[in-house]
Order: C-alpha cells, then sequence, then structure tokens
C-alpha cells in the first residue's frame, strides 16, 4: 500500500498518465475557493479514469457546511471530517494527530476511512 | 512598491495578498495585483467573481529560435497594453490578471506560463505598485516568478510545518536583486507567536495577523474578508502591514 501526499493544487492530477493509483482523495475545505478546486481536481480524475474518488472534507463545523460540500459533489463518496480542536493543538506542537489525540473525532473518521480502504483494496 | 507574498500553503497568502492589494489602492496608489496559481485563489479576496483571468491565447505568439519553440507577447502588445486590455479591475479600481485556469489532462501549459513570465518581465514601471500571490511551497519563488518583486512577504503561522517553508523561503533574499524578505506571522494566537515566527525563521518582522474567524467565515460564504467584516481585525492588521510597509519603503 502507498500513500501519497500530492503538492497543492491539480497539477500532480493533471499530468498522472497510466493507472498509477487506485484511489484519489480529494481533500476539501467547506470553503468557496477549495470547494471549486476540489471540484476541478474531482473532474480530472474522472475524465481521465484514474480511481475511485472518495472526498475528505475537512474542518466541517455544522450542517450549512456539509450542504455545500454535498452539493458540489452529490455523486461521489463523501466522508465529513469535523473541525476538531485536537488537530489544531498537534499541529502546533509538531506531532502527529494520531499519536496526540487518537481517539480525536477527526481521527477516528481517517482511521475508518483507512480500514474501509484497506478492507476493500 | 513592489510585493510578492510566499508561505506554505493554507498560511494565509490569498487572504491576504488580496486584501493588501485593496488596502493598498485605497491610499491612492495604482494597483495590479498578479497571481500566478492555476487555481483560484486571490480572486476571490478581491472580491471578484471572476477567478480565471489569465492572458487570453490570442496575447501570446509563438515563434522559433535556433530551433526551439519559444513564446512572447503578441508584436506590438506591451506588458502595460496587456494590463489594460485583459486585467479585471476590483471595486477600488486593483487591476487583476492570473496565470490561467488548468486546462485537464496532457494539456500544454506553455503558452500560458510563458506569456504570464513574459508579461512579468515587461510590466508597467513608474506609476504602478505590484502586489504578486505565488502558489504555496517553494518551488514557484526559487523558479523566479516573484522576480517583480523589491519585497517578499512570507507568510507564517506559528505551526512547526509552516515556520519550516519560512525559514527556507528566507533564502529568497539570495536571490538576484538581493530582495527584502519580511515575514507576516499570520493566525496568530498567543501574544509571543509572532516573535517565535520572526526568531524560528530568521526574518525581519512586518507585522502579525491575529487568528480571525471572520476569515473562515468569508470564505466558507465566498466573501472577501474585507468585503465580510471591514472593520475587523483582519482588515485592521492588513491596514497597518500596508501603513508599516509604505513608511519602510519611502525610507529606503
Amino acid at each position: 500500500m502507498v500513500v501519497a501526499d500530492f503538492e497543492a493544487g491539480i497539477g500532480t492530477v493533471l499530468r498522472l498518465e497510466g493507472n498509477p493509483v487506485d484511489v484519489v482523495v480529494v481533500v476539501v475545505e467547506p470553503t468557496a475557493k477549495s470547494l471549486e478546486v476540489g471540484r476541478r481536481a474531482a473532474e480530472t480524475v474522472r475524465e481521465n479514469k484514474l480511481g475511485h474518488i472518495v472526498v475528505a472534507a475537512n474542518r466541517v463545523r455544522d450542517a450549512a457546511d456539509e450542504q455545500r460540500i454535498r452539493e458540489t459533489f452529490p455523486d461521489v463518496e463523501v466522508v465529513l471530517v469535523p473541525d476538531d480542536p485536537a488537530i489544531v493543538a498537534a499541529e502546533r506542537s509538531g506531532v502527529s494527530p494520531l499519536d496526540a489525540s487518537p481517539d480525536a473525532p477527526a481521527v477516528r473518521v481517517l482511521v475508518d476511512l483507512a480500514n474501509r480502504l484497506l478492507t476493500t483494496g | 512598491m513592489r510585493v510578492a507574498f510566499v508561505g506554505k500553503g493554507g498560511a494565509g497568502k490569498s487572504s491576504l495578498s488580496g486584501t493588501f492589494a485593496r488596502v493598498l489602492a485605497g491610499t491612492g496608489e495604482r494597483v495590479l495585483a498578479l497571481d500566478s496559481d492555476p487555481m483560484p485563489g486571490m480572486a476571490f479576496s478581491l472580491g471578484l467573481p471572476q477567478s480565471d483571468v489569465g492572458l487570453p491565447d490570442e496575447a501570446v505568439e509563438e515563434y522559433e529560435e535556433e530551433g526551439r519553440r519559444r513564446y512572447r507577447l503578441r508584436a506590438g502588445l506591451t506588458g502595460s497594453d496587456a494590463v489594460e486590455q485583459y486585467a479585471v479591475r476590483s471595486a477600488e479600481g486593483v487591476y487583476f490578471l492570473q496565470l490561467g485556469k488548468a486546462r485537464g489532462g496532457r494539456w500544454n501549459n506553455s503558452r500560458q506560463h510563458f506569456g504570464f513570465q513574459r508579461l512579468m518581465d515587461d510590466l508597467p514601471d513608474s506609476g504602478w505598485s505590484i502586489v504578486g500571490d505565488l502558489p504555496g511551497g517553494t518551488r514557484q519563488p526559487f523558479a523566479t516568478w516573484g522576480r517583480y518583486a523589491e519585497t517578499y512577504l512570507v507568510v507564517v503561522e506559528p505551526t512547526p510545518a509552516s515556520l519550516l517553508t519560512g525559514r527556507r523561503l528566507a533564502r529568497l533574499a539570495g536571490m538576484q536583486g538581493a530582495p527584502r524578505v519580511l515575514v507576516i506571522a499570520n493566525k496568530v494566537r498567543e501574544p509571543q507567536d509572532a516573535e517565535q515566527v520572526s526568531a524560528r525563521t530568521g526574518l525581519p518582522l512586518l507585522g502579525a495577523v491575529p487568528f480571525d474567524p471572520a476569515v473562515g467565515e468569508a470564505d466558507r460564504l465566498g466573501l472577501a474578508v474585507l468585503d465580510h467584516d471591514p472593520q475587523g481585525p483582519t482588515a485592521t492588521a492588513v491596514r497597518s502591514l500596508v501603513a508599516t510597509l509604505q513608511k519602510e519603503t519611502e525610507r529606503v
């Protein structure tokens, strides 16, 4: 299993050729700018048949956030990662959130996603 | 004044640079805002509805030199002409140009990228201020995509990852023309954050911008923070950044 963290934007996705990935996790925030970039990324992945798309929506605070995300990605699997002070605290102290707060809500959502991707291939 | 905003992704470059450009224009300067990121960014903080404002293909012509394909602005089109013809204007009169939309797989972006670079090399000289917004990270800055800048403004939040990128970007001072490199501490929560950002990047501090929930609200609504909360902490801090840099630039 290889997990790659791509550069911001969609430059890397645009240049991917062949069939190097199984799943593309498009990480977005519920902001107008981020959703637009995510929409373009998902469009590219779909057009070039690069792999299965999962949208990981980060820093989700409320139902309005969730609605913005689902409206942008109506036909895509969406994982909602709540806005979580534990992540902010971990980042500021330079510690991995998984080490600092393994039970924080945001961390648990990502652990679930990882387990699911592992078991479904 | 010619400045370029750089820093790690998510540090707040686009929010601050667009606000900075508008505040600067409000002081009476003629401002060109340049966004060299193919993804939407600075347009939001400028309060513009349109994020893809690249040079159209017709503005750039292809030619051959020593058997190699090269690009330049169309014959007779100067950098100033291109700004006048193709930039869009914000409410404060800021002229805005962007790299242009990234258009799908295997699309050749040479015309767009070299056209933007030729424009950077032929920008209007006197009577204009330039405020640039570069993509996150170190790649574009060290590949001279901010070469119009007399001053690089490195936006850093008080997190180790952001500080590390800031420390690398401090080396921009060694680029051609020996530009000045200053740091802006963003999303500051603790009183000592700003000084630590300056100490850990080794860069002189231009100023600090407090953590401001209004930025997140504005981003969610797709509004510029300057329109959403014109008297709030971010707008106030950016006014102070502009005033400080104007004073320093006059002194130099």
